[in-house]
């Protein structure tokens, strides 16, 4: 079996149209940035393949559509998805107030799915509108981690990008673990993120 | 008694008819034929349901003995699902199959798949009956061969066998549960075939050397060979009986029909409608999503899809290209498209597809676009358009056909422009074959030219190296006559006149021989007179008579010359007169004064002998008898003009006698030469006797009687001819002196 990887992961980026989940993966899997719209390249599916703990992983990572009105439609994205990456704009107020739906829309479509929220275009602070404290508070009420990045700078991207990683893999390796016990700790995560959600 | 005939007719014909006369029904003609406790039915053979079920199913198996057999647990299956089929009836099932809510779905499929097996029981059979099915792998078996061979030929053959042997088992075993399981089941079964193929790969020491990509390759091979026999089959894996799929297909055709009118704004995708290379990209993408109906596996269908979004793509490259941007433009494709059996494509792959590449890679990514945009439509509403709901309805009450007619024209006008494009493709080859074929045409003329100056070339060769030789035989015989007449002060005139031509005639002559492009020839016979001619003229200028020569020179003395080979020839027999002019020959070239006469008469003898030719006929028989007594008329009149001619000729060759000095056997080389260009120019002389008219009455007396001295030569010059030709070109140069000598005398 000699693959060029260990590991085959399907990560999604959801979030509202425009808080830049395409420059995310752009510079992610290419390291380019087109802040002017200018790239004709498509940026909707990319592969990279990172090394982790000497495993090789190889990311698959699907854009989705954002709009409202697709909204109730993108569960098909949803099947087989290893990690989901909810992305927010924080000069938007907006997107991180539809970050909650998101992660409902998340909920309903996959059992037990690694999430990150993710905060981008942090680099302008006269522009910023969501503070970071506050998306902090929700991330811990959710459990989830939070990554203020900014695609335009390269901040935060690879970072973010492996911890999802590291995250889902961590998590096959422990369903691979209890196979042949039980699936107890899967039925666990969930429950604790139902809470949270009800918490909410 | 009016009534008893009748009643009792009608009685007994209920009795044969039926058996069971109302009047004698009891509840046991109503039951089970076997005996059991239910109800038969005359539908049934009399049967309950039950046991009607059960004889068929005998009956089957009976048949089924002979040709394959279904397996045993799906005849349980249906026997299962007639008890609870049986008490519904079809009409019925099918209202309710309309109003089922979707919980429900799943068992009532089950119902509906088993009950209608029960009611279609031929057809049933039929099917189960047909040996293709049970019997498949000939074709398949081949296709793969043939496929495997040619995109893994450095596996091992193990691989190959394995293979196909695998999607053998993997076709009989999706057909023998088509008829009992559910299309998930049957979904599910297929994908968990495909898992234990992958299983096989890992473990099998066969695929020991085979790398994963190369496996995923061959999963792909079998997947193709097995599923697309298997959509071919009615019903079993492509909109299967029992699903909905047919009838979605035409909703959904029906439903985008109705949304034709949504346009680009509505969707807020940037298409511009006006941009030539935009209108191409959505003209392509439409043709891709077309045929994803006509390809026959998932795996091609997918491709389909991948090749469709990749135009997708590019047509809304405005932006970076994002999921935010593809499904709407694919949305608004899909609208434009109208695929068709778009739900049953759908379905099948989504079920069929192995769904490890389905939930992975770019064209599951796609896939899952394309399935995203046809439950957009699907759920279309007024508020995912962004408009007021009014308008909306109103667009949708718009008939069909009223809407999307901008696009339509767009893209009738992208399918016209494919046409053109085609058409005028097809033009650009024809006019490259033209201007092939034109070239090649050239190429000929070229070689043609080329051959015909190589032609031209040989020949101004050859003439350079015979030309004058012609002249000195033709004047030897002559100046034998001139010798012997040494007369005719008259003929010099028309010597004068025959001298320049008699040089140009003899070059077109030989020429002639190899006349393939006569525009040439004539350049080389231009190229010989002005050759020639410096000899001609001096004689010319001596003589005084130029314009006189040069207008009667091309049509007399070629004619003339021909003449006299044809006329020596034919009257090789009667050369007997010849000798006379050699010896007359011999004395000339003793006598060089005489040379200026020679030229003359050698002008004189070709036109003479044009119009000889005329009177050969006649001349000839008469020469033939009178051969002996012609020499002494020629003396006379012809004599004078022949002996100008072999004057002229006879002054070159008095040189060559002067070097030899052996006069007997020069002139007998000589008069050889002669012979044979008289022979080789006998063909053109026919054409030329047309020229002759212009100076026939002088020259006919002469040629008349100079025939015969140079037939009498000829003759004699067959029979050495051989010998003589290297001495021709010998003679070419005394020519010029000839002129020289003749010019003395003069």
């Amino acid at each position: 079996m000699a693959r060029e990887f260990d590991h085959l992961f399907k990560l999604l980026i959801i979030g509202d149209s425009g808080v830049g989940k395409s420059c995310l993966l752009l510079r992610f899997a290419d390291n380019t940035f087109s802040g002017s719209y200018i790239t004709t390249i498509g940026v909707d599916f990319k592969i990279r393949t990172l090394e982790i703990n000497g495993e090789r992983v190889k990311l698959q990572i699907w854009d989705t559509a954002g709009q409202e009105r697709f909204r109730t439609i993108t569960s098909t994205y949803y099947r087989g998805t290893h990690g989901v990456i909810v992305v927010y704009d924080v000069t938007n107020g907006e997107s991180f107030a539809n970050v909650k739906r998101w992660l409902h829309e998340i909920e309903q479509n996959c059992d037990v799915v690694n999430k990150v929220l993710v905060g981008n275009k942090n680099d302008c602070p006269s522009r910023k509108v969501v503070v970071t404290e506050d998306a902090q508070r929700f991330a811990n009420q959710m459990n989830i981690p939070l990554f203020e990045t900014s695609a335009k700078e390269n901040i935060n991207v690879e970072e973010m990008f492996l911890t999802i990683t590291k995250m889902v893999l961590r998590s096959k390796l422990e369903m691979k673990e209890r196979q042949n016990v039980t699936s107890k700790d899967t039925v666990h995560l969930k429950n604790n993120i139902k809470t949270k959600k009800k918490c909410c | 008694m009016w009534f008893g005939p009748n009643l009792q007719r009608s009685y007994k014909y209920m009795m044969f008819a039926s058996k069971m006369p109302s009047l004698r029904i009891d509840q046991s003609d109503l039951k089970c034929k076997n005996g059991c406790d239910y109800f038969g039915n005359p539908q049934w053979q009399g049967y309950c349901s039950k046991c009607h079920r059960e004889q068929m199913q005998r009956q089957r198996k009976a048949e089924k003995a002979s040709s394959a057999t279904l397996p045993k647990p799906e005849q349980k299956k249906q026997e299962k699902g007639v008890k609870l089929a049986s008490h519904s009836s079809f009409s019925k099932f099918e209202e309710k199959r309309l109003r089922q809510s979707e919980t429900l779905k799943k068992a009532n499929l089950l119902k509906f798949s088993v009950f209608k097996k029960s009611n279609t029981e031929d057809q049933e059979h039929s099917s189960e009956k047909r040996p293709p099915e049970f019997k498949i792998p000939a074709l398949v078996n081949e296709g793969m061969k043939s496929e495997f061979r040619a995109r893994f030929s450095q596996l091992p053959a193990q691989v190959d066998r394995d293979a196909r042997v695998f999607v053998h088992s993997f076709i009989m075993d999706v057909i023998k549960c088509a008829n009992v399981m559910t299309v998930d089941e049957l979904s599910e079964r297929v994908q968990r075939q495909y898992q234990r193929f992958m299983k096989h790969m890992d473990t099998s020491s066969h695929f020991a050397n085979v790398d994963s990509d190369t496996k995923e390759l061959l999963m792909d091979f079998v997947e193709k060979h097995a599923m697309t026999y298997l959509h071919e089959l009615p019903s079993v894996v492509f909109s299967p009986s029992g699903t909905d799929d047919e009838r979605l297909d035409r909703a959904m055709s029906e439903r985008i029909q109705q949304l034709s009118w949504v346009g680009e704004r509505h969707l807020e995708c940037k298409l511009d409608r006006s941009n030539a290379e935009c209108r191409q990209l959505l003209y392509k993408a439409i043709s891709e999503l077309l045929g994803m109906d006509s390809a026959l596996g998932p795996g091609g269908k997918l491709s389909r899809v991948r090749r469709a979004c990749r135009h997708v793509l590019r047509l809304c490259s405005a932006a970076p290209a994002s999921a935010d941007d593809l499904l709407p433009a694919l949305i608004f494709t899909v609208l434009k498209a109208n695929p068709p059996r778009l739900v049953s494509n759908i379905n099948f792959v989504t079920r069929f597809c192995n769904a490890q590449r389905l939930m992975t890679g770019e064209g599951g990514y796609y896939f899952t676009n394309l399935c995203c945009a046809v439950s957009f439509i699907e759920n279309l509403t007024a508020e995912s358009l962004n408009m007021d709901k009014k308008e909306f309805d109103c667009y949708m009450a718009m008939p069909a056909s009223i809407g999307g007619s901008s696009w339509a024209a767009a893209l009738s006008l992208c399918g016209a422009a494919r046409e053109a494009g085609a058409q005028r493709a097809a033009a650009a080859r024809l006019l490259q074959h033209t201007s092939d074929v034109k070239q090649a045409a050239d190429l000929l003329a070229a070689n043609a030219l080329s051959f015909e100056e190589q032609i031209t070339k040989k020949v101004q060769d050859v003439l350079a190296k015979t030309p004058l030789e012609i002249k000195p035989r033709r004047e030897l015989p002559r100046l034998g006559k001139l010798q012997e007449i040494s007369t005719a002060p008259l003929i010099d005139l028309g010597t004068d006149r025959g001298e320049p031509h008699p040089q140009p005639a003899p070059t077109p002559q030989r020429p002639a021989p190899a006349p393939p492009v006569p525009a040439l020839p004539t350049a080389s016979k231009e190229l010989n007179v002005t050759l020639d001619p410096p000899e001609d003229e001096p004689k010319l200028n001596i003589l005084g008579f130029e314009v006189i020569d040069r207008q009667s020179p091309s049509n007399s003395p070629q004619n003339l010359d021909q003449t006299w080979d044809l006329k020596q020839t034919s009257s090789l027999e009667l050369l007997t007169p010849s000798p006379l002019g050699f010896t007359p020959f011999d004395s000339r070239s003793i006598d060089e004064l005489m040379t200026p006469d020679d030229f003359g008469n050698d002008q004189l003898p070709p036109g003479l002998s044009n119009i000889n030719y005329d009177i050969d006929l006649s001349d000839f028989s008469g020469d033939n008898s009178i051969a002996e007594d012609a020499p002494k008329s020629e003396p006379k009149d012809p004599f004078s003009p022949d002996a100008l001619k072999k004057t002229q000729t006879f002054d070159p060759f008095a040189p060559q006698t002067s070097r030899g000095y052996d006069t007997a056997i020069d002139s007998f080389d000589e008069f050889s030469f002669v012979d044979q260009k008289h022979k080789e120019t006998d063909p053109f002389e026919v054409v030329h006797r047309g020229q002759d008219p212009f100076s026939p009455v002088e020259w006919n007396v002469d040629l008349g009687k100079d025939p015969f001295s140079n037939q009498s030569p000829a003759k004699q010059s067959t029979s050495i001819l051989d010998d003589n030709d290297s001495p021709t070109t010998g003679c070419l140069l005394p020519s010029p002196l000839q002129p020289q000598s003749s010019g003395r005398p003069n």
